[in-house]
């Protein structure tokens, strides 16, 4: 074989290793950065109360991968995940009335109010960043108006479904992004704990990856009307987190 | 999005160099002016310098609403809140500025932080530094992002210098080489020696000697 053969059939062979990169490619990244500025570490969702509260519970790094599962399976799938879905699906109508009724129905399923108002602050400083450089998205700029005149909350699974449409993003990948940045703050949130040491953390999200996956698939396309969450151990958690005098987290 | 911007101080540096006392100290010499201020405390573990502002400012000598006083907590990353990603503060400011649109300036007190902590010019337009002697007399010549590049440099708790040994002159002379001709004041927050000068950076430089906005009624009186 030939040396210039021989290069081609390397180049040949390491197409099936390369997809064609989009600049949306970026944009995916971008937001699923925690450098990115959405306040997300600011939350703990209720696991500072739990480290405090009964240590004992998560004792190594399997107790909080199987708490992360449910949170994924049980609250943030079922409910923000189904949210993202029916959202995006609004944006993509141009249906600016239903989107406003998404976010208004997410929002009221948060039942602590520490947390709805740090899902609103997180999306609307999301949407607030990505609008000071995508100018031109219709629904994005009607959303914020509504956000102003208090129609609609800005909560997160909305404002990410709305950024990541005017950054054509597709909507799974937008669902990975939001499931994906909540593992990365719970296990951020754990290593300032001291709950985990740094290799175990990525250890965890490695180990989730089917679980954000099949919670994706099994949720996305749910109808608004089969929206739920079913966690009451967490809510209590979480609830008692809000209370707590001396916390380092927004519950 | 809030119609208009209200100006804002930062106040940033380390753990119990008295930042919530400093504005404790200010906030009445301000509102003696008429100004009606709004303040966000950053707490790295608690909203006990929220509380307590809220209680003596707002509850008890009624210069603001209760609800003006507002506590964040930052996620164990002080700096962050203020700096790399501050979301949550920005978010709350523009609820002040949508509430209380005749607020004439918000101040918004960091956690306590290391010698590198600043303000995103996004969140502040102004930043005050504070250290204080009881890191000895070495503070300012270490330098750090905060205490080179703040609009001024507060140095508190002048009247136990000589207890612990710091010498107030190498702190002078230091910030001087330091800071060039940006301001440093001295202060004793506790007894309020020096943070009129304080009041008054913030009257000329952040608010530009303006009247206030407008004269709301005041809580609790």
């Amino acid at each position: 074989m030939s040396r210039k053969n021989k290069i081609n059939t390397t180049n040949s062979e390491m197409k099936n290793y390369d997809f064609e990169l989009r600049p949306e490619d970026i944009g995916l990244l971008q937001l699923s950065d925690s450098f990115f500025p959405t306040g997300m570490y600011t939350m703990s969702n209720g696991l500072e109360a739990i480290f405090y509260g009964n240590k004992k519970s998560i004792a190594n790094p399997m107790d909080l991968l199987n708490l992360l599962k449910v949170y994924i399976e049980n609250q943030i799938g079922p409910a923000d995940c189904t949210a993202l879905g029916a959202a995006y699906e609004q944006i993509v109508k141009n249906n600016l009335p239903k989107l406003i009724e998404v976010d208004n129905i997410i929002f009221s399923m948060k039942l602590v109010e520490e947390i709805r108002n740090a899902s609103s602050r997180s999306g609307t400083q999301l949407l607030r960043c990505v609008g000071s450089f995508v100018t031109d998205h219709l629904i994005m700029n009607g959303y914020l108006k509504a956000i102003s005149a208090k129609k609609a909350t800005g909560v997160f699974p909305v404002a990410l479904a709305v950024s990541a449409h005017s950054l054509g993003i597709p909507r799974n990948k937008a669902a990975l992004i939001m499931l994906y940045g909540f593992t990365v703050s719970m296990v951020g949130a754990a290593l300032r704990l001291g709950v985990l040491q740094h290799f175990d953390g990525q250890m965890i999200i490695h180990q989730l990856r089917n679980t954000l996956v099949s919670t994706i698939k099994s949720n996305i396309d749910r109808p608004l009307t089969g929206i739920w969450q079913f966690a009451p151990g967490i809510d209590l958690i979480q609830i008692s987190h809000e209370k707590m005098l001396s916390k380092m987290f927004i519950t | 999005m809030s119609s208009k911007r209200i100006p804002r101080v930062g106040v940033g540096g380390p753990v119990g160099s008295g930042k919530t006392m400093l504005i404790e100290q200010v906030v009445p010499l301000l509102a003696a002016k008429g100004y009606n201020i709004g303040i966000i405390s950053n707490d790295v573990v608690s909203k006990e310098d929220a509380e307590r502002m809220r209680k003596n400012l707002a509850t008890e000598r009624g210069l603001m609403p209760e609800d003006l006083v507002i506590g964040l907590a930052t996620g164990g990353c002080p700096h962050t809140a203020v700096r790399e990603d501050p979301s949550m503060n920005l978010s709350v400011v523009e609820e002040m500025e949508t509430k209380y649109g005749d607020l004439d300036l918000i101040i918004i007190e960091s956690g306590g932080d290391n010698i590198t902590t600043t303000f995103s010019p996004a969140l502040a337009d102004y930043f005050i530094y504070i250290i204080d002697v009881t890191g000895g007399d070495k503070y300012p010549r270490k330098r750090g992002l905060g205490i080179e590049t703040c609009d001024m440099l507060v140095i508190n708790k002048i009247d136990i210098a000589s207890i612990v040994g710091a010498d107030l002159s190498i702190m002078e002379r230091d910030a001087k080489i330091v800071r060039g001709d940006k301001p440093y004041v001295f202060v004793n927050s506790k007894k309020g020696q020096g943070v009129e000068e304080v009041a008054n950076h913030i009257t000329k430089y952040v608010l530009f000697d303006q009247p206030p906005r407008a004269i709301t009624p005041r809580a609790n009186q």
